[in-house]
């Protein structure tokens, strides 16, 4: 049973699509079921995965390989890490989540809606065990087409198709780049095969080339300041769900991209080019949180947060040391958690109201207690709260940040003020005051639903922040390893 | 070298094309007869005609899959029979195959009822056999020439149409000039090396001494560019595509189907035994030729088809763009390049095929008309999610989105350049097919976001079509979890080619 662990959790819900598949449209119900189940199977099938893993090696485990272009000498090659671990489990997760929360929500296309969101899932869990560098580069892509269509079709206005095209176009241009560089890694080398490839010692000049190929597609993935005006109208204009996933986990990809490729592939570029990163992060830090402070939209609030907390994450990984590599891996987790948390949140009131603008929301509170709970919960998280999952990644993140570069540290503290500033700002006005009557009416409080799918939110955001040395442990190692190759 | 005319080999080795070429005698006998027969009422035999054509052509391609005389240079070295030519020809005719199947029910539509274009294109499949297995300049001129006089007139096969006969006189009128360039290239380089062989040609040139007589290697550069021009035209490259979005345009969808799918794959072929085989001796000068058109083509297929808002011209474009892909393969001069390139064609292939079963296939219905602009596709998702979603599937392969197959033979394509260190033509195709991108993700906006204007009650795409449509897109899309055996296959002939 568990013995092709990785292939199981790819094809499970390739399974579920093709059950999909074959179900009348007519039957939502049943399409539904088929795809939360599919889903939940692959959740719980994941955890195994975590169970089963070896935390005292830092060899890739779950090893599979099969011929695939054997005459180009191209292999699939797969297997995890105690930092790719993580993400399989977020996104396996994550994507039940989705599935749960657009149960209602979603009442046009529910089969095609549901094949993107499982094809995603299987896509995502070979995004993060690949362990080829062009393969890696065919999955990261090919999100892109799932994406695409949940953003234009289950989008909420007719700017959709703009937002969809920006996504698009952005980490198209940013990867092909990237693809580029890996043409010329295979001349190098003749082989794209990650863990021959870390045997293969690249010149100082070739490394800054291609350090910076790699980063123009990562940049725009994560997204880094300059390169990050798709992420908020992707994000305004994608439906909750949407905005969960590409919050939740395809940014991570970005950031997960930097830690595996840039970082252990050229060392010598990522040394050289640290302090551009850092100035990036530091500028999305605060440059972000200040720009947050004036939005309207509630999900634009969110989503420049999300640049901002992925600023953190940047600095975390250049920091180039132990502390600021696991704080930057907490971060990435927590704001898988938290943000999404916070996106399922507006979608509750998106749900009711159908619309975001914020100066329609006030004094929730009275009518929707558990409501608020939960949404003074995650705004709370999401300021980076004692206690919370989103104060271990950062103190840690700060904490090596501030070995090697102080003044950026010290800059970066800012953002953390900020965020408080904004995410408090925005409970008070939505959450309290008088409740404007006019506008909207019809006041519901959360479902059993909705508070199914934040529980388990709750719960992880809690114990990431109580007792993060479980996650700690477990890519100890491997991070330790990453380092050894510096 | 020379071998003597051995009857039984040669004749075998040839069966295919001798059969094919027999029963079309047959098949225009019977077509005569039957639809001039006032005793039945003037039958009219488009569809039996069809499906003979069909079973003639099925019938050839298990004879050539079961050749068993591989290797053979026969009929006084005019004509080669290796695997290469042997693969090479199973594509062809399985390609002509389905595009025969893929346009009854677009004849059916159109009352197209001349059974005449089907055996017209048996014949041209015929003639292309022999290009694929010309081993000699007179050959594979005779053999050029028997393929495209078929091709002009198919061209013009609505007789009644402006648009349809402008584009069989265009097409004429260029492809004569470019037949003359070719001949005339071939006349110098008989001129001045005194053979037309291939395999002598290829002594020639692999050790001619480029200091010997200056003058002389001058002509006869000018006669391998004249046979690349000539190429280049009929694989409508740019700069010389200004035929192609006309007659793509102009002539029955059913027979640009045919335009679009395969001659590419013989003329293509043709360039890959003469520049990588026979001239490769001259690689610089025909190199720099060859990379300036790819670049060139890669440019105007996709500046060209940003504008377009018919279907059909914005197809012809993007072959362009995708013959400037394909050549730029050929450009490489490598192994890899060549793999590459055939990797490309066979993808490029299967998606026109997936496209032409959809546009040959839907109409509105009620008046039937068919769908012409690009606006007419808006809405398809509404009206027929599965057609919209397969249109998707080609859409994003063709702009090379991985993991579908259109992403592979790109990046072959890109990894053969890189490999002979080409970086700018390189980024220049990566770059393209980013602005691509643009005009293919339009349909897909069109079909699925523009949900406004919707098609009201699509027609149904025939049996045929939507099987034929269903195998291309679960190949597209499935090709990523085990592209090993087609990369095997095509690796083993491309390899006897250059041994």
């Amino acid at each position: 049973m568990f013995n092709f662990i990785l292939s199981w959790l790819i094809l499970i819900p390739f399974f579920g699509i093709l059950l999909i598949l074959s179900t009348p449209k007519t039957q939502v119900e049943t399409i539904k079921f088929c795809a939360f189940a599919t889903s939940l199977v692959a959740f719980v099938y994941s955890l195994f995965l975590f169970i089963l893993f070896d935390s005292s090696t830092s060899k890739f485990q779950f090893l599979e390989y099969s011929e695939w272009l054997p005459s180009l000498n191209l292999h699939l090659f797969i297997g995890v890490d105690g930092i790719s671990v993580f993400f399989i489990l977020l996104s396996t997760f994550l994507v039940s989540l989705c599935i749960l929360t657009s149960w209602d929500s979603v009442v046009k296309y529910e089969k095609e809606y549901y094949i993107c969101f499982l094809s995603m899932g299987s896509l995502l869990i070979f995004v993060f065990s690949v362990l080829d560098v062009l393969v890696f580069y065919v999955f990261f892509e090919s999100i892109l087409i799932p994406m695409f269509f949940v953003i234009g079709i289950w989008g909420s206005r007719t700017r959709k198709i703009k937002a969809a095209y920006q996504f698009f176009i952005y980490t198209l241009v940013g990867s092909v780049l990237m693809l580029l560089a890996i043409f010329l890694i295979y001349f190098e080398a003749g082989t794209t095969d990650f863990q021959l490839l870390l045997n293969v010692s690249f010149s100082e000049k070739k490394q800054i080339v291609l350090w910076l190929a790699f980063f123009a597609s990562f940049a725009v993935k994560v997204p880094m300041v300059p390169f990050h005006i798709w992420l908020p109208e992707a994000h305004v204009e994608a439906p909750t769900a949407g905005s969960v996933i590409l919050a939740g986990i395809l940014l991570k990809m970005g950031t997960y991209g930097l830690i595996r490729f840039s970082l252990c592939l050229f060392p010598d570029g990522s040394v050289f080019f640290t302090p551009l990163v850092y100035l990036m992060s530091v500028v999305a830090v605060v440059y972000t949180s200040i720009t947050t402070l004036r939005q309207i939209d509630l999900k634009k609030i969110i989503a420049y947060s999300s640049v901002a907390h992925m600023g953190f994450v940047t600095i975390g990984i250049f920091s180039l040391n132990l502390q600021g590599i696991e704080g930057s891996i907490l971060i990435m987790l927590s704001h898988g958690f938290v943000s999404s948390a916070l996106f399922l949140c507006i979608g509750v009131l998106y749900d009711r109201h159908h619309t975001r603008m914020i100066k329609y929301y006030t004094g929730i509170a009275q009518v929707m207690p558990v409501y608020t709970l939960f949404f003074l919960f995650f705004s709370i998280a999401n300021l980076g709260f004692p206690g919370m999952s989103s104060f271990s990644g950062e103190f840690l993140t700060l904490v090596g940040a501030f070995s090697s570069n102080t003044l950026t540290t010290f800059i970066a503290c800012l953002g953390m003020i900020l965020s408080a500033a904004y995410s408090l700002w925005l409970c008070n006005r939505i959450l309290f005051g008088q409740l404007k009557i006019h506008y909207v009416s019809n006041y519901l409080d959360m479902t059993k639903r909705e508070v199914a799918v934040l529980l388990p939110l709750v719960v992880c955001t809690l114990w990431m922040g109580v007792y993060p040395e479980i996650f700690l442990d477990v890519m100890h190692v491997s991070v330790s390893n990453i380092l050894e190759i510096i | 070298m020379f071998m003597e005319f051995n009857f039984n080999v040669d004749w075998i080795a040839a069966l295919p094309e001798i059969f094919i070429l027999f029963l079309v005698n047959f098949l225009i006998v019977y077509a005569v007869i039957y639809s001039t027969s006032p005793h039945l009422g003037y039958p009219i035999l488009i569809r039996n005609v069809t499906w003979l054509g069909v079973q003639v052509l099925g019938l050839a391609l298990m004879l050539n899959v079961s050749n068993p005389i591989i290797g053979v240079i026969g009929f006084n070295n005019l004509l080669i029979f290796d695997n290469f030519s042997i693969l090479v020809k199973s594509v062809i005719l399985l390609s002509t195959i389905i595009t025969l199947i893929l346009a009854m029910d677009y004849s059916k539509f159109e009352n197209l009822n001349c059974f005449e274009y089907v055996i017209l294109m048996i014949l041209a499949v015929a003639g292309m056999m022999l290009v694929v297995s010309s081993y000699d300049l007179i050959a594979m001129y005779l053999a050029i020439e028997l393929q495209s006089f078929c091709m002009y007139i198919i061209a013009s096969l609505k007789r009644e149409s402006e648009f349809s006969t402008e584009a069989g006189l265009k097409y004429f009128i260029l492809g004569a000039f470019s037949s003359g360039l070719l001949l005339f290239g071939c006349s110098l380089l008989y001129g001045f090396t005194g053979t037309t062989n291939y395999q002598q040609l290829f002594q020639v040139f692999s050790s001619v001494d480029k200091a010997v007589d200056i003058e002389i290697s001058n002509a006869i550069i000018l006669g391998v560019l004249f046979i690349l021009v000539g190429m280049l035209f009929k694989l409508s490259a740019a700069p010389f595509h200004f035929w192609a979005p006309d007659v793509y345009e102009g002539a029955p969808t059913s027979v640009t189907a045919f335009f679009a799918i395969v001659p590419k794959i013989a003329v293509l072929s043709l360039v890959v035994r003469l520049f990588s085989f026979v001239f490769y001796g001259l690689l610089l000068p025909w190199q720099e030729v060859l990379i300036l058109c790819s670049i060139l083509s890669m440019l105007v297929g996709t500046f060209g088809a940003l504008s377009q808002n018919k279907i059909k011209r914005l197809l012809a474009y993007s072959g362009i763009g995708h013959i400037g892909y394909m050549m730029m393969g050929i450009s490489a001069g490598s192994i890899e390049g060549i793999y590459a390139t055939f990797f490309y064609v066979i993808i490029y292939v299967v998606m026109t095929v997936a496209t032409f079963s959809i546009l040959l296939s839907i109409r509105k219905q009620g008046n039937l008309s068919k769908l012409k602009y690009l606006s007419d596709l808006s809405g398809l998702f509404l009206s027929n999610p599965q057609l919209a979603l397969s249109f998707a599937v080609i859409m994003f392969s063709m702009c090379g989105i991985p993991p579908l197959a259109g992403f592979f033979s790109k990046t072959f394509v890109f990894i053969a350049a890189v490999n002979m260190e080409m970086y700018f033509l390189a980024i220049m195709g990566v770059m393209t097919s980013v602005v691509a991108s643009f005009y293919y993700i339009r349909i897909v906006k069109l079909m699925f976001f523009d949900s406004k204007t919707q098609i009201d009650n699509l027609n149904v795409l025939s049996k045929e079509n939507s099987l034929f449509l269903s195998f291309c897109c679960i190949f597209l899309a499935t090709f990523f979890l085990w592209p090993t055996p087609l990369a095997l296959t095509l690796h083993n002939s491309i390899v006897y080619l250059c041994l």
